[in-house]
């Protein structure tokens, strides 16, 4: 047990601050300021993620033989909660290198991986996640999208919802039920489908988020080839489970989450707040819950390092994140009180983009619920 | 960077946790309750294993504050992290034991003082080594845990440590806290989650109902960012920063852990014959030393954002 950062991985942090010093544009934070899937941030990602990987920095933990770097598991962390807490510079394009191209190197055809993998690696391609449906939040394996054998085709029909990116996505990591018989994990498969397929249809969902937020995503009659199927046929969710298990932790909210603190504890010097001992211990409470986080999160990314499985620690960590980042969102506002609610100052921004935080990718209730069974022991309901 | 232990610790933490076993535990804390006792065989059994100076002698603080961690979740009635944490950290190693730790600005009963051979005073900027005879500090009774005893009021012999020692003496203190906030919250977990497995209503565990399942995730969620908090402020010798840091989060779950614990627990939680209340009403004590939550939050505020003057 020992806490340096090897000297190497502080050595990449620092040259990655210095190269992000010099490649956000000026007016980033006003850009980034509706998140990773706005216009502007998507339309970014594809010349920085270009950039990155000039230097080798777009997937540097993949394996060599897919352009990797074959990196570390520290080296990966460091770069996507660096990036994210600078508001993901990447936009969309994170999920492609953390799971969607891992999983197509683990269950691609030849042609799937000549197809997709270059591109993934050159930074000019975005993905979204089509799994969660109007019947499928948290329990997503009810979901019901029906994909049908037709010839060497599938034709799919259903309903996909709440698809972040969709409005600019290239193509889709699509879950659906290819076996009409079966019910819950057993009959699901991937399909990796262009976005430009006829009978896809597109609504934005308005939200109070943000502008193209959620979206809701119309499948009708749409033909695709089995050959766009990744892994089994009706064993999509041993897929899916491989690849999420690159998402453990997910985005790094927390690091977000305190460099927005320290922002808004310049905001409050400047605004004559800091003296006060009330402001002190709220600015102090959350610092605490960031760096709780962030250990806990460090403690997951060493068990990756050491090549452990899984553990309830990931749900341990995954909840810590959410908590940080809703505190820190809950103060912004009570420090900038009524100023705050102003649309696109410094306060709403942060809050508005926190807002989500115990729903998006699992609800806390959820991974409550894990660490209670798997980390506890007690017994279920 | 390494969250797991190595051979060495390994070895370390396992010896640790035979002579806890059998040295310590709730049964040996409520025996020692019933007249306010010391426990000075465990000490000095944790002395003659050389466990005392593990700061300085082969391993380093980050193994100490281990031991303190692991005394705390067996309930140990002995001024374990005084002696192995605090005083090294002042570069303090041979002091007369047991060793208690006073705040000048705290008017309350001192953990340990009765027994307390050294009193290590925090006075503002400057730390202070007291010798105590017996009968110094008077016993005060309380019900939180621990043997307490008065700040004697005659003026006593004391060797001060240079300006600037009062600041060290509170990291320090800061981190022992932690650790012994997430070993005692260990304690407390460990009862409820097996009463909660065992005791059945309605027909049930009251374990399986998801609104107690929730109750006890969090504070397992929380206490485990207290623990590693603490190891790593330790480890990196008690910065400023990471030390208020790792106090606020611990005063903050150490009030959640024994809120949580007692309520899941219903009556018999209250009472002497179920070892709950031996880990919990520490709780109460840890989390109000040194000016408790707020001024650990003021602490980390002062050294993160250089926030206004430092207070408490
Ligand atoms: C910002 C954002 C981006 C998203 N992006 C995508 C995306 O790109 N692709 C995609 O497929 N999906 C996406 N989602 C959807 C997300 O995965 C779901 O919202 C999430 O899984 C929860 O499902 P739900 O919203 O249907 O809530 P529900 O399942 O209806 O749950 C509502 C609430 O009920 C409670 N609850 C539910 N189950 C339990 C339980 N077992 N025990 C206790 N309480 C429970 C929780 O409090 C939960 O929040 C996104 C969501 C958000 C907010």
């Amino acid at each position: 047990m020992e806490f340096d950062l090897h000297e190497d991985d502080a050595a990449f942090r620092r040259d990655l601050e210095a190269f992000l010093h010099e490649a956000l544009p000026e007016d980033w934070e006003a850009r980034s300021a509706d998140g990773p899937g706005s216009e502007a941030q998507a339309a970014f990602s594809r010349e920085f993620c270009a950039r990155l990987a000039e230097r080798g920095w777009l997937t540097p933990h993949w394996p060599r033989e897919h352009g990797g770097g074959d990196a570390s598991a520290w080296r990966h962390a460091l770069l996507g909660e660096l990036l994210w807490s600078v508001g993901e510079p990447r936009g969309p394009q994170y999920m492609n290198v953390n799971w969607i191209g891992p999983a197509i190197m683990q269950y691609g055809s030849e042609e799937q991986k000549a197809l997709h993998l270059p591109r993934i690696s050159a930074g000019d391609v975005l993905w979204c996640q089509g799994f969660s449906e109007p019947e499928a939040g948290s329990d997503l394996v009810a979901l019901r999208t029906l994909a049908l054998r037709d010839g060497d085709d599938y034709v799919v029909n259903g309903t996909k919802i709440w698809t972040s990116y969709v409005n600019h996505a290239d193509y889709c990591f699509l879950l659906v039920r290819s076996d009409p018989e079966s019910t819950r994990h057993r009959g699901i498969s991937v399909l990796l489908v262009p976005m430009d397929t006829p009978g896809i249809e597109v609504r934005e969902i308005p939200s109070v988020v943000g502008e193209r937020y959620f979206h809701e995503v119309f499948l009708r009659d749409v033909r695709v080839p089995v050959s766009c199927r990744l892994g089994p046929e009706h064993e999509g969710w041993g897929v899916v489970s491989y690849a999420l298990q690159y998402e453990r932790v997910g985005a790094a909210r927390y690091a977000r989450a305190a460099r927005t603190l320290d922002a808004l504890a310049e905001r409050a010097r400047s605004r004559g707040q800091l003296g006060d001992p009330t402001v002190q211990e709220k600015l102090g409470e959350a610092r605490a819950q960031c760096e709780a986080a962030r250990v806990l999160t460090w403690r997951v990314i060493d068990q990756r390092a050491h090549d452990l499985p899984p553990s309830a620690d990931t749900n341990v960590a995954r909840v810590a994140g959410t908590r940080a980042e809703q505190a820190v969102a809950r103060l912004a506002l009570e420090l900038f009180g009524t100023e705050a609610l102003s649309h696109g100052s410094f306060a709403d921004s942060q809050f508005r983009l926190a807002m989500t935080a115990g729903v998006a990718v699992g609800a806390t209730e959820v991974q409550l619920n894990l660490v209670a069974q798997r980390f506890l022991g007690l017994p279920r309901e | 960077m390494d969250f797991e232990p190595d051979a060495e610790q390994t070895e370390i933490q396992q010896a640790i946790d035979a002579l806890l076993e059998r040295h310590a535990g709730p049964a040996r804390a409520i025996q020692l309750a019933a007249h306010a006792g010391y426990d000075q065989p465990l000490e000095d059994a944790l002395h003659e294993a050389g466990f005392l100076g593990l700061a300085t002698a082969g391993a380093g603080p980050l193994e100490a504050g281990l031991l303190v961690e692991s005394a705390a979740r067996a309930g140990a009635v002995a001024s374990v992290a005084a002696a192995a944490l605090v005083a090294p950290g002042l570069e303090w190693a041979s002091l007369p034991r047991p060793i208690a730790l006073a705040d000048a600005s705290e008017a309350g009963p001192v953990r340990f003082a009765a027994h307390a051979r050294t009193l290590l005073l925090r006075d503002g900027d400057q730390a202070l080594a007291m010798r105590l005879a017996e009968g110094d500090a008077a016993p005060v009774r309380s019900e939180y845990g621990y043997p307490m005893g008065a700040l004697p009021t005659r003026s006593l012999d004391g060797e001060p440590l240079a300006a600037g020692s009062g600041a060290t003496l509170l990291r320090w203190w800061r981190v022992a806290l932690a650790l012994e906030i997430a070993g005692t919250c260990d304690g407390a977990l460990a009862i409820t989650t097996a009463y909660l497995k065992d005791r059945r209503q309605f027909g049930r565990a009251i374990g399986s109902f998801q609104a107690v399942q929730h109750r006890l995730a969090e504070c397992a969620i929380a206490i485990e960012g207290v623990r590693w908090l603490a190891r790593e402020a330790a480890y990196h010798g008690a910065p400023d920063e990471a030390a208020a840091v790792s106090a606020a989060e611990a005063a903050r779950v150490a009030q959640l852990v024994f809120a949580e614990t007692h309520q899941l627990s219903g009556a018999i939680g209250y009472t002497r014959e179920h070892d709950l209340h031996v880990f919990s009403m520490r709780l109460q004590t840890l989390r109000l030393e040194l000016g408790g939550v707020g001024a650990h939050r003021r602490a980390v505020a002062t050294s993160r954002f250089g926030a206004g003057a430092a207070r408490g």
